[in-house]
């Protein structure tokens, strides 16, 4: 916290403290917790976990057409859907809900940690709903908070404009990459003023655009999260149709027929942008763009960096896709037929076996901030306008974080974030075979065209398990 | 005491974490007001008998988020505590101390925003907090432009150094050149003339390192080498073999997510036969020393601003102290035995408000056209003798610097406790005015 001359004093950060790296935005970390990960032998975890997504590669060599078929064959629980669906109720109270947090976060607490807006968006949104809405079941249908107001204001919910359906989910893409710079670069997404302005803004506009041109095509191509956790969505375990199924993870992405580019390159943006939300808090990324990791200095000097470096983060991403989808067509079409021609389309099914893999890291690297905030949640709970209260004696519970300096724990922590990380590449491995049976027509064929993204998988799981071993400045 | 007020206390002491503007006016001011209201206070504590019975408000600028963030969260526990006693007490001046906090980011641009929140929008009377020294060198100028006194608790030389304005001090904790410089008479008569620094490659590194050379070639002793490691480095046993033969003494003052192993690595190349070694519990703030790999550094020495292990001798006051502040003798929190506070830096954010206490009080601060006689009130102090409102011990305050001396300690790891050995004195830590303060105009 000091320096002794002037010049140096513009540039300093300061002192020790840097032994605990919090993140900033959503996220946040323990550096005793990154201490003892240190200490881990991760080298030997992250060669067991590649060797297993390898293995598996190699194992499905031997699979036969039916087999992975049968894996993926969703089964009938037996559940009428009309015990489960969502009805405008539950909507209607999520958009009071989204009212009143709009409310806390611009009239109430300003300590973004005793505020119940930036508590509820990034911790039960951004990381739990996520992942409950990407594995469990629609929880999106039930919480949506513009459909409920929106039926309330605008019953038909009729259009008055229309939107061109040829623009597919593109303005969706480019809202959800909008999002993800504010969740990486903004200066202070937490600020519960700052927070709530924006949902605000982003509420009125989505409201506007739902009157204009139809509740469920705004919804549809560009309301980006109902886009992506309708995209997410593909890869849950239930689905309720006549009645409730369950099946393997990408049983349902494997029915899906209606998806183009627009599709595939929000699920590169999920994945692009999930990485580099763990990268860009290295030591080797701040080496390479020149910040010492142990005087990070904040968000405002860092935000040009971040954003380029998450714009080109999706731009490398798309590039090693494309790339590895090429390199299957060319060696299945032996130059026989050119493999632009089916590029696209080639491209666009194969996208849907990143989602596993983006979920997967999604939840691993929110796994610790969540463990900690959802702890805050339930104690702000209690008092949401900090006047005192003890609302159903929540604020009885104590936020704990000495786990994170327990090293037993840790190893737990690390081998759990670990474990779902080389599951989703599993997963992954397993969606891209079955697609590519689809595709292909000859059974040699099937290995072939996945050459590419074989081996893209195995070192994005060397790139994930690695993130989660670095040390990390920010 | 009523069931509502009883409720009201409890609940603060609970979430102390979660203090802001509203909890602190209405749970700890409107509580202890009520208090006053219904004559359980004293009369000469009650609120009541305020010329203004407005609340004190003072922005507290809080590393809730970005790397300072687990130093943010226990300044927050023991400024809600401090604040808590002082309203317990009858507030300053007989008025409530509310605490508004913003959360800085630990960014140098948010803080100066958030200091202009305080100013602008929030109409705080003081601005008080702030840990890393990039967030108060970024902040600073623009107290100055608000006109807002600004009550740092970096322990960074900034302060003392010139460096900063009129409307910025550090009265609660010292500075690490002083720090630096106390330790040199332990060090050079006790552990070894020949010393080897071991520091990471960047301002922090430096300037201990050139703090510290200076002071133990005053004592008669010399830095044999000076070994800096490049900040990004995670492993270690490649610089250990620069240390000379000669060397009587390793300084560390390794930092990062990376310092268990550099204890790990140390330890695995020197074995049983060792130098002695000398660090600066920075490393390990708010690590337990017993945790796993650090057995290694049983019968080291480090500084501590503060002990964090009750001593067979603590005093009345540390003992309230750790008790209003929630940490056991240990220094770990009494509700999660895991969690070790920052226990040798937190106490300055507890000191420093008793000061803007003492300072309103004395300056018969009424509202911010008061301002320059609070700084004038603050700058006027002299002797700040160990007490319940000063813990950490004796300070002196020197109003040209604006930065506070105090007593520095050398713990020993003994068993997997820090047992003091050696209590430099204030003096130990003093060096000539580089500044003074007084001379600028407001």
């Amino acid at each position: 916290m000091y320096t002794s001359e002037m010049n140096r004093l513009k540039k300093t950060l300061s002192l020790s403290l840097c032994f605990f790296a919090f993140l900033s935005g959503p996220a946040f970390s323990h550096a005793a917790q990154q201490g003892f990960v240190l200490l881990l032998p991760t080298t030997a975890y992250i060669t067991a976990g590649t060797l297993a997504v390898a293995l598996t590669i190699l194992l499905l060599l031997s699979f036969r057409g039916n087999q992975l078929r049968q894996l993926f064959r969703p089964r009938d629980t037996g559940i009428a859907r009309s015990l489960i669906s969502p009805s405008d109720w539950t909507s209607f109270l999520a958009s009071l809900s989204l009212a009143l947090l709009i409310f806390v976060g611009l009239f109430g607490p300003t300590d973004p940690q005793a505020n119940l807006l930036p508590l509820v968006i990034w911790t039960f949104v951004w990381m739990a709903l996520f992942v409950i809405q990407g594995v469990l079941f629609d929880i999106w249908a039930w919480v949506n908070p513009w459909v409920g107001i929106h039926r309330l204001l605008y019953p038909s919910g009729d259009s008055q404009l229309t939107l061109r359906s040829d623009l597919s989910i593109w303005p969706a893409v480019l809202l959800f990459a909008a999002f993800q710079s504010f969740v990486l670069a903004d200066v202070a997404p937490n600020d519960p003023d700052r927070l709530a302005k924006i949902t605000l803004g982003y509420s009125i506009f989505t409201l506007i655009g739902m009157s204009l041109f139809g509740r469920e095509v705004w919804l549809r191509q560009v309301e980006c999260f109902t886009v992506l956790f309708n995209i997410i969505g593909k890869m849950r375990l239930f689905r309720k149709d006549d009645s409730l199924r369950f099946g393997l993870p990408g049983w349902q992405a494997l029915k899906v027929d209606d998806w183009d580019l627009s599709h595939a390159i929000f699920i590169l943006i999920i994945l692009a942008a999930g990485s580099f939300d763990g990268l860009h808090e290295t030591f080797w990324w701040l080496g390479k763009v020149g910040v010492n990791p142990l005087e990070y200095p904040g968000r405002t000097a860092m935000f040009w960096t971040t954003l380029t470096g998450l714009f080109a983060s999706i731009w490398l991403l798309i590039c090693l896709f494309v790339g590895a989808i090429w390199v299957g067509l060319s060696v299945v079409s032996n130059g026989a037929d050119p493999p632009t021609r089916k590029l696209k389309d080639v491209l666009v099914r194969f996208s849907m076996t990143l989602l596993p893999i983006a979920i997967g890291y999604h939840a691993a690297h929110y796994f610790v901030t969540f463990l900690v905030q959802i702890q805050v949640v339930v104690a702000t709970l209690a008092d949401p306008l900090a006047t005192g209260w003890n609302l159903f004696g929540l604020g009885n519970s104590r936020v704990k974080v000495g786990f994170l300096s327990v090293p037993a724990t840790v190893k737990l922590i690390w081998l759990t974030q670990a474990s779902v990380v080389v599951i989703s590449h599993i997963l992954a491995v397993l969606l891209s075979h079955r697609i590519a049976e689809q595709i292909c027509d000859r059974p040699r064929d099937v290995i072939r065209l996945q050459i590419g993204l074989s081996i893209l998988m195995i070192a994005y799981t060397v790139f994930g398990l690695w993130l989660l071993a670095s040390p990390r400045g920010v | 005491m009523g069931n509502r007020e009883n409720f009201v206390l409890t609940y603060q002491i609970k979430k102390s974490s979660n203090m802001n503007r509203r909890s602190a006016l209405l749970g700890l001011g409107a509580g202890a007001g009520a208090m006053a209201a219904t004559g359980i206070l004293p009369g000469s504590l009650g609120f009541a008998q305020a010329q203004s019975s407005a609340p004190i408000r003072i922005g507290f600028q809080k590393h809730a988020t970005g790397i300072g963030a687990a130093y943010g969260r226990w300044y927050g526990a023991v400024t809600d505590a401090a604040v808590k006693r002082i309203n317990d007490n009858g507030g300053i001046n007989g008025r409530p101390v509310e605490v508004v906090v913003e959360d800085d980011a630990t960014d140098p641009g948010r803080g100066a925003e958030v200091l202009e929140k305080f100013a602008n929008q929030h109409e705080v009377d003081v601005a008080f907090g702030t840990l890393f020294s990039h967030v108060v060198i970024g902040s600073a100028p623009r107290a100055a432009e608000l006109k807002l006194p600004y009550f740092v608790v970096s322990e960074g030389h900034h302060v003392a150094s010139g460096n900063l304005n009129r409307y910025t001090l550090q009265p609660g904790i010292t500075d690490v050149k002083s720090q630096v410089q106390s330790m040199a008479p332990f060090v050079g008569d006790n552990l070894g003339k020949k010393v080897t620094m071991i520091y990471p490659d960047f301002a922090f590194g430096h300037d201990h390192r050139d703090f510290f050379t200076a002071a133990i070639e005053a004592q008669g002793g010399e830095v044999v080498a000076k070994i800096a490691v490049p900040p990004t480095e995670t492993t270690f046993t490649r610089y250990f073999p620069s240390i000379p033969r000669e060397t009587e003494v390793i300084y560390h003052v390794m930092v990062g997510p990376a310092v268990l192993t550099f204890v790990k690595e140390l330890g695995e190349f020197f074995g049983p036969s060792r130098p002695e070694i000398f660090g600066f519990i920075d490393s390990l703030e708010a690590v337990d020393i017993r945790s796993p790999g650090l057995e290694f550094l049983e019968g080291t020495y480090f500084w501590e601003g503060m002990p964090r292990h009750a001593q067979a001798d603590q005093a009345d006051y540390e003992k309230a102290y750790r008790a209003a502040v929630g940490v056991d003798e240990r220094g770990a929190s009494l509700e999660d035995p895991s969690d070790v506070s920052t226990y040798a830096h937190m106490f300055g954010c507890w000191e420093t408000l008793n000061i803007i206490k003492a300072g309103m009080e004395s300056a018969g601060y009424q509202g911010p056209q008061d301002r320059a006689k609070l700084i004038e009130a603050v700058e006027a102090m002299t002797d700040m003798p160990a007490s319940e409102d000063h813990p950490q011990g004796d300070k002196i305050f020197n109003g040209k610097t604006h930065q506070a001396f105090g007593k520095q300690y050398i713990s020993k790891v003994t068993d997997g406790n820090l047992v003091v050995e050696h209590t430099a004195s204030i003096e130990d830590g003093l060096y000539e005015d580089e500044v003074d303060y007084t001379t600028q105009s407001f």
